[in-house]
């Protein structure tokens, strides 16, 4: 079934074709109406959840996590400030091994205040030990809710989904709707195995362990986020034998012939499809790469896909005070181990923070400048920025 | 990116490999959550004893036939008490500390107009115990003592010397505050329940007290106040003069008295405003004459509302000296009085002045209280001058005769004698069962300190479940008003004044479902548990737990640390901590 819908309406369909059993949220602008949706939905009696009232997101977190150890298939959804108080519990949902999932609507950092989207807040949180996957549009977005449960609970860690507020949390789309028994096929109930909280038989988790076994438990995390990067790609290719839509956690777009790629994530990658086309249009050779997981990092799906190429211009909608974009970190990171030959220069681009448009225009001034200069600058360059 | 090939044994997330119920985290607390059941203060205040905060509970879930089934287990007149009762519970209610009073009389009329309409009914079986009970006085403290003494499984036999049964509730209480099939629908019930009735006979007269006596193994005597007080007035007995009950009697009995044009009723209780009422609805102007002022008038603050919306007029610290006129009254010689110092029952005492006015009127109507005749009392009872000497149950100074309602010493209302026939019936039946136990488990039976006792308190009731009752009373302090919203108190409607003021319809209109619904909700049920949750909800160690018994909590000890987060959680008091041994 087709219907118009904006990212946040998606986001609830997702959750709620996924039979989520608890769902406990605090509203913020832009994520305020995905919770009104998913109240909506269980008024109306489409989804049967236990919708649990909390004081702050700290506390929706805390409850999710209690609610997953329980054993339940438990979802919230904030952005911005919000995922910044939940800060805490985020580690522990990982460190707790629950397959929490979560929807963050991309919102710049306060202060100054604002509601407009950049990715600072959830790209902040990459050490938390939350798999994170970034969408491009609507139909992405309630797709990758669904398969997001998937991973979640194959790999006993949280997943963030993560979409740009307004440009998808506020926009319309027509979308189509999968059937809820083809969901339930894809998505079978969540089996928490021995590890969870039965009240006829409580035990104690996550207390205090010392020096012997901590590191133990921090490498399974990371041995889970290693193998995470295979079964996301294969519950992505399962999600396009049932459902008929592909996505990739590293999608090159018209890179055959390119010497430069622009690295693009979020619905920067749908401006970025307009402009490389115009781009090629000129008889220009470069291409595009958009990624869609932060965490774990596709490092060698990045390799595959940048290496040999003379020059990457790495869009990043977030940036580290003090340092470059992350998105520019992560691929620098993963491509200073190739041969000299095969290494592009990494160019790093500041753009577009706190909702500010990033056009087809500020792209192809992006390739230019990497066109041009025949070393990246030391610093990422801002874009678009009035010099004060 | 290699690891090493080395095996990790632990598992994904640090868990115990023991059980945590090992581990009675309760084992260090001091004090402990104790789930209590506190008395309301309207519960404590009403004269019927009923169980106000239980009843409002349960229409607040629209449960209207338990409800009314929980108010006649203490009273048997749901749909009369909603009109008619002063509802002192009201001037307790801690609602008023919040708000306003929530109007239980309201909700207290829906309940029992639904017992009506729904023709609900009283279970009796034959009686099963062979002793006989007469009852004499077929009022509200007669019928109360016959119904409870029914419901306890004796015969019963009400003796009254009037035709019809009811008392002042069928021939003092004018139809626009008791319709008559209210109060017929209501007695209705109790000819159901195989109470006998013998109508028309005055025991003293018809019948001696000592046959009665002899002929029964137990007597209830409740022949009320019908003498009317002698004043040193002069005149009286010149034609337009009326008594007041013999006037309300009349109207009661649907005839028109015919009075004069501007009429003075003298005194200021309840029977004065009905009189007023009613002649005003004669078509008479009417002025209230009382001795005092508003402040210590007797009636009901509403009721006096009432008769000035109806443009009954009031000349309060007068008193007549003289009633002037050849043979009919034309006017009154009134004394101007003033207020002296307080007198036994707190209110300011009338001191005459010495100074005159005259006020025209072609009509009075003596309306200043009534007390009982003497010599209607059986001989075999000690008295004071009329007021029969009674113990809190209505134990006599002979053990086989009981008496209640106005000939005892309590406030002449209607709810008061329902609740001394219920005290009576009880006594009745501790004296009939021969148990010498003078009311050891009198803490079980009654509600606080003010003297009324509550049949469902004594024998427990499934409809609303009390658990540990406490003889404490619930004060407002001791809620968590901050669970309570502000709603203000329901609108009560009442007829248009032109028809209120030309015949004798029912003044103040019924209520609907939704408004005694949503007016129950108001209720705070204070000291009551109605399983809001708060306390299971707040325990941070998940030690609260649902009584598997059915209804309610309990704190589970071997887990709960004594932090008293539940107790102070408890929105209506229905918790304390206390200090373990």
């Amino acid at each position: 079934m087709k219907k118009v819908l904006t990212g946040n309406v998606a986001v609830a369909y997702g959750a709620m074709l996924s039979d989520v059993q608890v769902v406990a949220a605090y509203p913020i602008t832009p994520q305020t109406t995905i919770i009104e949706e998913l109240a909506t939905m269980q008024a109306e009696g489409l989804a049967d959840f236990d919708y649990i009232r909390v004081e702050s997101e700290h506390s929706a977190m805390a409850a999710c996590i209690g609610a997953a150890m329980g054993g339940a298939r438990a979802f919230t959804a904030t952005c911005g400030q919000g995922l910044f108080l939940m800060h805490e519990m985020l580690h522990y949902a990982a460190g707790a091994r629950t397959p929490v999932v979560l929807a963050n609507v991309n919102r710049a950092p306060a202060a100054p205040w604002t509601i407009w989207s950049d990715q600072t807040d959830s790209a902040s949180q990459r050490e938390t030990g939350w798999i994170q996957l970034y969408c491009e549009g609507n139909q992405e977005v309630l797709d990758t809710t669904i398969m997001a449960f998937k991973i979640a609970e194959d790999l006993r860690l949280p997943v963030m989904v993560v979409l740009d507020a307004f440009f998808l949390s506020h926009t319309s789309e027509p979308i189509d709707i999968p059937e809820k028994q083809a969901v339930r096929a894809f998505l079978p109930p969540f089996d928490p195995g021995d590890l969870w909280l039965d009240p006829d038989n409580p035990r104690t988790f996550g207390s205090l362990t010392m020096t012997n076994a901590y590191m133990e438990f921090r490498w399974q995390i990371q041995r889970d986020m290693e193998r995470g990067k295979k079964i996301i790609t294969e519950v992505h290719e399962e999600f396009a034998r049932a459902f008929g839509r592909s996505y990739h956690q590293v999608e090159a777009y018209r890179t055959e012939n390119a010497d430069v790629i622009i690295a693009v994530t979020g619905t920067v990658a749908s401006t970025g499809r307009d402009a490389i086309d115009l781009l090629i249009d000129r008889g220009e050779h470069v291409g595009m790469v958009k990624l869609k997981t932060l965490r774990p990092f596709p490092r060698e799906e990045v390799i595959a896909a940048f290496s040999g190429k003379k020059k990457v211009a790495v869009i990043d909608r977030n940036f580290s005070p003090g340092a470059t974009g992350i998105w520019a970190q992560e691929i620098r990171s993963a491509l200073y181990d190739l041969p000299e030959n095969d290494r592009p220069l990494v160019y790093g681009y500041i753009v577009g923070l706190g909702g500010r448009d990033i056009s087809v225009k500020t792209i192809e001034s992006i390739y230019r400048k990497t066109m041009q200069d025949d070393r990246p600058d030391d610093v990422d360059m801002w874009i678009g920025v009035n010099y004060v | 990116m290699k690891y090493t090939e080395r095996q990790v044994s632990v598992p994904l997330c640090a868990v115990s490999t023991t059980s945590g119920l090992l581990n009675r985290t309760g084992s260090w607390k001091f004090a402990e959550p104790v789930f209590v059941d506190r008395i309301s203060p309207c519960n404590q205040q009403c004269p019927a004893g009923e169980d106000i905060a239980g009843y409002m509970y349960l229409a607040s879930q629209a449960r209207f036939k338990e409800a009314w089934t929980l108010i006649t287990e203490e009273n048997p007149f749901p749909a009369i008490m909603g009109r008619i009762c002063f509802h002192p519970c009201e001037g307790e209610c801690n609602r008023k500390e919040h708000d306003e009073a929530v109007a239980i009389h309201m909700v207290e009329r829906f309940i029992g107009d639904y017992g009506l309409s729904n023709k609900l009914n009283v279970p009796v079986s034959e009686p099963d115990k062979k002793r006989k009970i007469a009852v004499v006085g077929a009022g509200p403290a007669g019928l109360s003592a016959a119904y409870h003494a029914r419901r306890m499984g004796y015969p019963v036999t009400v003796y009254d010397s009037n035709e019809r049964p009811g008392g002042l509730m069928r021939y003092g209480i004018p139809p626009c505050r008791l319709p008559k099939d209210i109060l017929d629908g209501e007695l209705q019930r109790l000819f159901e329940m195989g109470i006998e009735f013998k109508m028309g006979v005055t025991i003293g007269k018809d019948m001696t007290w000592e046959e009665l006596k002899s002929t029964y193994d137990a007597l209830f005597f409740a022949l009320g106040a019908y003498e009317e007080q002698a004043l040193n007035i002069k005149g009286l007995d010149k034609a337009g003069v009326f008594h007041a009950l013999a006037f309300l009697k009349e109207i009661n009995l649907g005839k028109k008295p015919s009075i004069g044009k501007h009429m003075a009723v003298i005194g200021g209780g309840n029977s004065a405003i009905d009189c007023a009422r009613a002649s005003r609805r004669l078509g008479a102007t009417v002025t209230i004459v009382y001795r005092r002022s508003e402040a210590e008038m007797p009636a009901h603050p509403e009721e006096v509302a009432m008769a000035k919306e109806e443009g009954v007029q009031f000349l309060f610290l007068a008193t007549p000296q003289e009633a002037y006129g050849d043979k009919a009254v034309t006017g009154m010689k009134l004394e101007k009085m003033t207020l002296g110092e307080p007198d036994d029952s707190g209110r300011r005492r009338p001191v005459p002045t010495g100074e005159t006015v005259a006020m025209e009127c072609d009509g009075m109507i003596m309306a200043i209280g009534e007390y009982t005749r003497i010599d209607d009392l059986p001989s075999f009872v000690s008295h004071t001058r009329g007021v029969v000497t009674t113990d809190h149950m209505g134990r006599t100074s002979d053990p086989s005769a009981f008496a209640g309602g106005d000939i005892i010493d309590i406030p002449h209302t209607v709810t008061h004698g329902i609740g001394s026939g219920k005290r009576a019936a009880l006594a009745i039946d501790r004296f009939l069962r021969g148990s010498t136990d003078d009311y050891g488990d009198f803490d079980r039976l009654r509600w606080g300190e003010k003297g009324t006792v509550s049949i469902g308190r004594l024998m427990g009731t499934a409809l609303f479940k009390r658990r540990n009752p406490s003889s404490d009373v619930a004060a407002y302090e001791g809620l968590n008003a901050f669970y309570f919203d502000l709603r203000p108190r329901m609108k009560i409607h009442t007829i248009p004044l032109k028809k209120r003021v030309t015949g004798f319809q029912e003044v103040v209109e019924p209520p609907s479902e939704e408004e005694a619904v949503s007016e129950a909700t108001r209720c705070f049920n204070c000291g009551s548990c109605t399983e809001c949750g708060n306390c299971y909800i707040f325990c941070p160690e998940c030690a609260i737990k649902r009584d598997p018994g059915g209804y309610g909590y309990y704190a589970d000890m071997d887990y709960c640390k004594g932090c008293g987060i539940c107790v102070y959680e408890c929105p209506r008091g229905a918790m304390k901590m206390q200090y373990m041994e």
